[in-house]
């Protein structure tokens, strides 16, 4: 039995009533889409509220889990819908977003990278994982997005495309701007440390 | 030293499905553009540097579960009190145990002897034919008589037991549970012990005066377990 395999029986374990099915399933995603949440979001506590989202949505939508998509492309579409969400309801301004260099503005652009990437806000342990942040903080969140799925997720850009509904040549151009800013944001980390 | 090809070469590069002839070509550019190759490379060691990610623990959290439980009717650990309310009739019995033996006296005058039972007075004779008929037939009467206990319900119980739900409210479902765990264990001890009371009273001289004060010492003990 592979891994989607399981998932699918989890899936009907869950929808029939199995508690045990249900933690099961949210145990094996929770540290992915939780580390998702302190990359995309910049902070635990966000990072927390953004996973509890992700797997109320995914509780609430679980009997139209079809299977002809993976479990797991599934569940980070819901996760990316709800940082949309999120970014969206918290309404921070950032002050990395320069909308004049945007090629298209959509509802992405205007959520931030900012104000919730404090160095002294964060409540992340690993100095490693606190340098990512911040070179990802310098990204407006498509871009951050982007990144995302494309290094940590591993997409491919037409898989991208189809999550963020847009063309498969806009994410290769997004995800090339994005990392010409991080190259930046690394070369400032490695002249501060 | 710009390169005009930079652009759209790096950006292609990085792309998911390039044919090998363009993949070929793209190497070639690279292997005599310093610019190009230049760029490349800082752009991979960005990329790369996220790589150093590690896996943070996820803090503490319900995972839904309260959430599915509820949903799926699954009865909850600390909640389960509240799904099976069989405890009441067994409190209600309790209660009105409790009353019952708090509202025994035992009276003794030159006319003779009178238990009440609360508002019932029951005469000396009477309680005698009673306690001979309870020699011939103990068993079933006791059976009879625990079986009224645990069916009656009257005002006052009812009353009592809400003074003791009032009185828990507050308190936790967990402790509840160990309430009717306490209630339960009582009942059954009481119950047993006023089948021993009366058995005590059946086998005894009950012609005597001190007999029945042992039964009124009895009953005004089991009140005070209350
Ligand atoms: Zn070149």
């Amino acid at each position: 039995m592979n891994l989607t395999d399981e998932d699918e029986a989890l899936i009907a374990a869950a929808l029939n009533g199995s508690t045990y099915a249900w933690e099961k399933l949210v145990k094996r995603y929770e540290s992915k889409i939780y580390n998702h949440g302190l990359r995309l979001m910049g902070n635990s506590t966000d990072a927390m509220d953004l996973m509890q989202e992700v797997f109320l949505g995914v509780y609430r939508n679980l009997h139209r889990f079809r299977g002809d998509a993976k479990f797991s492309s599934w569940i980070f579409r819901i996760a990316y819908n709800k940082a949309v969400d999120l970014g969206r309801r918290k309404r921070l301004f950032s002050s990395h977003t320069r909308v004049g260099e945007q090629e298209e503005m959509d509802v992405l652009e205007s959520i931030p990278g900012g104000a919730s990437f404090e160095p002294e806000k964060m409540v992340v342990d690993q100095e490693q994982n606190q340098r990512i942040i911040a070179m990802l903080g310098k990204l407006p969140i498509e871009q951050r997005l982007i990144v995302e799925l494309k290094v940590f997720q591993a997409k491919t850009f037409q898989e991208i495309a189809d999550v963020q509904d847009v063309s498969e040549n806009t994410v290769k151009t997004r995800f090339y701007t994005a990392l010409k800013k991080l190259k930046v944001a690394s070369e400032e980390n490695h002249v501060l440390s | 030293m710009s390169c005009p090809k930079t652009e759209h070469l790096l950006q292609e590069y990085f792309a998911d499905d390039l044919a090998p002839l363009t993949r070929e070509e793209m190497e070639n550019h690279l292997r005599f553009c310093d610019h190009c190759s230049a760029e490349l490379e800082a752009l991979m060691l960005a990329q790369s540097s996220l790589n150093h990610w590690q896996d943070q623990r996820v803090p503490h959290w319900d995972r839904g579960m309260e959430l599915f439980r509820r949903e799926h009717r699954v009865p909850s650990p600390g909640f389960s009190f509240w799904s099976k309310l069989q405890w009441v009739p067994s409190a209600a019995s309790f209660a009105m145990l409790a009353i019952l033996l708090l509202n025994v006296t035992v009276v003794s005058s030159d006319s003779g002897i009178s238990i009440s039972f609360g508002a019932n007075k029951i005469e000396s004779a009477l309680l005698e034919s009673r306690l001979f008929a309870f020699e011939q037939q103990q068993e079933a009467d006791m059976d009879e008589l625990v079986q009224r206990f645990e069916d009656r319900q009257d005002s006052n119980n009812i009353e009592l037991l809400q003074a003791v739900i009032d009185q828990t409210q507050q308190t936790t479902a967990e402790n509840l549970d160990l309430i009717y765990a306490f209630f339960e264990q009582q009942r059954l001890q009481d119950l047993e012990d006023m089948r021993l009371g009366y058995q005590e009273l059946v086998d005894s001289d009950y012609a005597t005066i001190r007999s029945l004060q042992q039964i009124a010492q009895f009953v005004s003990y089991q009140g005070d377990i209350r």
